[in-house]
């Protein structure tokens, strides 16, 4: 069916005004970057916009020798690639009794999840609890306390339940024990939902913030975006740089390639970010 | 079946004896459960127990065993202390901004998004307003200090037209106004995903038929899109006034200044500071504690309203 000139220009005029908002949303980006490419003279000036101006690779060459910086990107990609693998683990194996209707304890159990997602504990007493597990200023502290959540638990548990139970029946009658049927029957034909909730611990344990400020302050301990708000706020080594008369980056440019790049790693893999964690949106539900 | 035996052989009370029988033959189930169970335990449980401290006067050194019992105290504390009266308004403010001003943005965003015909011209937008999501709070801050900073776009917009330079991040003016506008950017456009899938499901047949009766395309959005977005909306409204409280630690925490501490500190951002900073433990795990129960009773209250308006609509 042809469409109204009038639904024509309905429809062009929203697809023009998103396209303008899609760009403004681009913009705090655009300039961040154009910011890092840009010289000292030129941020001096506050003429960089949304094109370097006067373009050099100095901060660059600056921030990418920064040692402690590398040293902030390793500890959080150590600390991802650990932390997901063990919170698939440690989750795929709770889900999987939790979607049986055999396992007596399920219901208790589930009682027993829910109820940590309604009370939450006031932070000091989680903090003093954590610190008395000797997770303070320990690497650990990245890790452990974000290998399970309620959240990701009834994820998996839903799709658990959806698997046909005559596959199972059948490599029960094969003599397959019940770890084994995890992990050489289930999880092999759960790539998508391990894909999706491994991105979302995944992404949690990157950008996490307030458990390094709580408990990492060893600065040689620093997770990235720790070390990145210590060199892009005040009082810290980049502050002090503009002082400095021979060199072609401010404050304001080392800042904006420090903000590059650790906005990269997310940008590599925003594909599969926007895919999985758009399928994970429709999941999120503890019932069933 | 299973179970009929067990009764008839062993004369002991119904449940014990299928909870023992149920673990004899289960016994895997029961070792897999085990290390998410000490999970909940050590980083849940064990934490709520421990906000018995906010009725003592709580000393590291002490533990909380030894330390003084006070009852009360800090209870009666907090309710006149003006610190508390602060973070109370502040959070509640923001949290009504929030609900307000913050929520209905997706939904508008999604019903555009609909109207648009070109798959690729609909990918290239989605791409652009979803990327802020994936972002940490502490690069958004950056971005947003860099933004409304002098020489960022915000006061060169300004100069521009002839205005001054504005330190907005200082003003305590301007904090509610960024929390909104970094909120917006970050999270409205991610919060489409939802609607969008909601819109996928709808009955094609409705547009069809609306389509032969010549409906414009205004008109269908406002016959037929958006009252079949109303379950889903209403159910996202009721979870996330649940959350009320949940302002996010990490937003404010990057966008605060000791300037804006008058208008921006929060619940979260207070107990931080003064809490672990500088080691007052009992009282602000009484201001915790107290966030914690309000928080409870809001959940509950309206996770139990959105089970009430569509069937799936809870969180449990």
């Amino acid at each position: 069916m042809k469409e109204s000139v009038k639904d024509q220009i309905f429809r062009n005029v929203i697809t023009f005004f998103l396209l303008i908002l899609g760009f403004i949303a681009l913009v705090p980006l655009i300039s961040v970057v154009a910011m890092s490419f840009s010289s000292k003279a030129a941020a001096d000036m506050n003429i960089v916009n949304l094109l370097p101006v006067g373009f050099t690779l100095e901060s660059w060459k600056y921030i990418l020798t920064d040692n402690g910086l590398w040293r902030a990107f390793f500890i959080t990609f150590a600390a991802t690639g650990v932390g997901t693998a063990l919170a698939l683990t440690v989750t795929s194996l709770m889900a999987y009794p939790l979607s049986k209707t055999e396992f007596k304890m399920g219901r208790l159990l589930m009682l027993f999840v829910i109820i940590t997602m309604i009370f939450k504990a006031p932070i000091v007493p989680y903090f003093l609890t954590v610190k008395g597990m000797g997770l303070f200023n320990n690497p650990l502290v990245l890790v452990l306390p974000h290998i399970l959540t309620a959240y990701n638990l009834a994820i998996m548990r839903t799709f658990f339940k959806a698997f046909p139970a005559e596959v199972e029946e059948a490599a029960k009658i094969d003599g397959c024990g019940y770890f084994k049927m995890l992990y050489k029957i289930i999880l092999p034909s759960s790539k998508a939902v391990l894909t999706t909730v491994g991105l979302f611990y995944a992404v949690t344990i990157w950008n996490q913030f307030q458990h390094p400020l709580m408990f990492i302050q060893d600065t040689k301990l620093f997770p990235l975006q720790l070390k990145i708000r210590q060199l892009i706020g005040g009082g810290s080594e980049i502050a002090n740089v503009s002082l400095v008369a021979n060199v072609n980056y401010t404050e304001a440019t080392l800042s904006a390639a420090t903000v590059v790049f650790a906005i990269i790693p997310i940008i590599a893999v925003y594909p599969w970010l926007q895919k999985y964690f758009a399928q994970g949106a429709m999941l999120g539900s503890v019932k069933g | 079946m299973s179970k009929k035996n067990t009764a008839v052989t062993m004369p002991l009370p119904k449940s014990k004896t299928s909870l023992v029988h149920n673990i004899k033959k289960y016994w895997p189930y029961y070792i897999m459960v085990l290390p998410g169970v000490v999970f909940f335990i050590l980083f849940k449980y064990v934490p709520m127990l421990g906000s018995v401290i906010a009725f003592q006067d709580y000393s590291v050194f002490k533990g909380i065993l030894s330390s003084e019992w006070v009852g009360l105290k800090h209870f009666k504390t907090l309710f006149t202390y003006s610190d508390f009266q602060r973070i109370f308004t502040n959070t509640l403010l923001l949290g009504l901004l929030k609900t307000v001003l913050i929520f209905p943005i997706p939904v508008v965003l999604t019903l555009m998004l609909n109207e648009v015909k070109n798959i690729k011209v609909k990918k290239v937008i989605q791409t652009s307003i979803y990327i802020p999501y994936f972002l940490s709070w502490v690069i958004v801050g950056g971005l947003i200090f860099d933004l409304f900073g002098v020489g960022g776009l915000f006061n060169n917009a300004r100069n521009a037209l002839g205005m001054d330079t504005v330190l907005a991040m200082q003003k305590e003016t301007w904090f509610r106004p960024i929390y909104v506008i970094s909120s917006i950017w970050k999270e409205a456009g991610w919060g489409t995903v939802v609607y969008l899938a909601a819109i996928s499901g709808i009955d094609p047949s409705l547009y069809e038929s609306a389509a032969i009766d010549g409906a414009s395309r205004w008109s269908r959005i406002k016959y037929i899109t958006f009252p079949l977005l109303i379950p889903t909306i209403l159910t996202l409204f009721l979870l996330n006034i649940g959350s009320f409280l949940e302002l996010g630690f990490d937003q404010v925490f990057n966008l605060i200044t000791p300037m804006t501490y008058s208008v921006g500190d929060i619940f979260d951002t207070y107990v931080y500071r003064v809490g672990i900073q500088k080691a007052q433990y009992s009282f602000t795990t009484a201001v915790g504690l107290f966030q914690s129960v309000i928080g409870l009773i809001l959940v509950m209250t309206f996770n139990k309203l959105a089970n009430k308006f569509s069937d799936d609509g809870g969180l449990w």
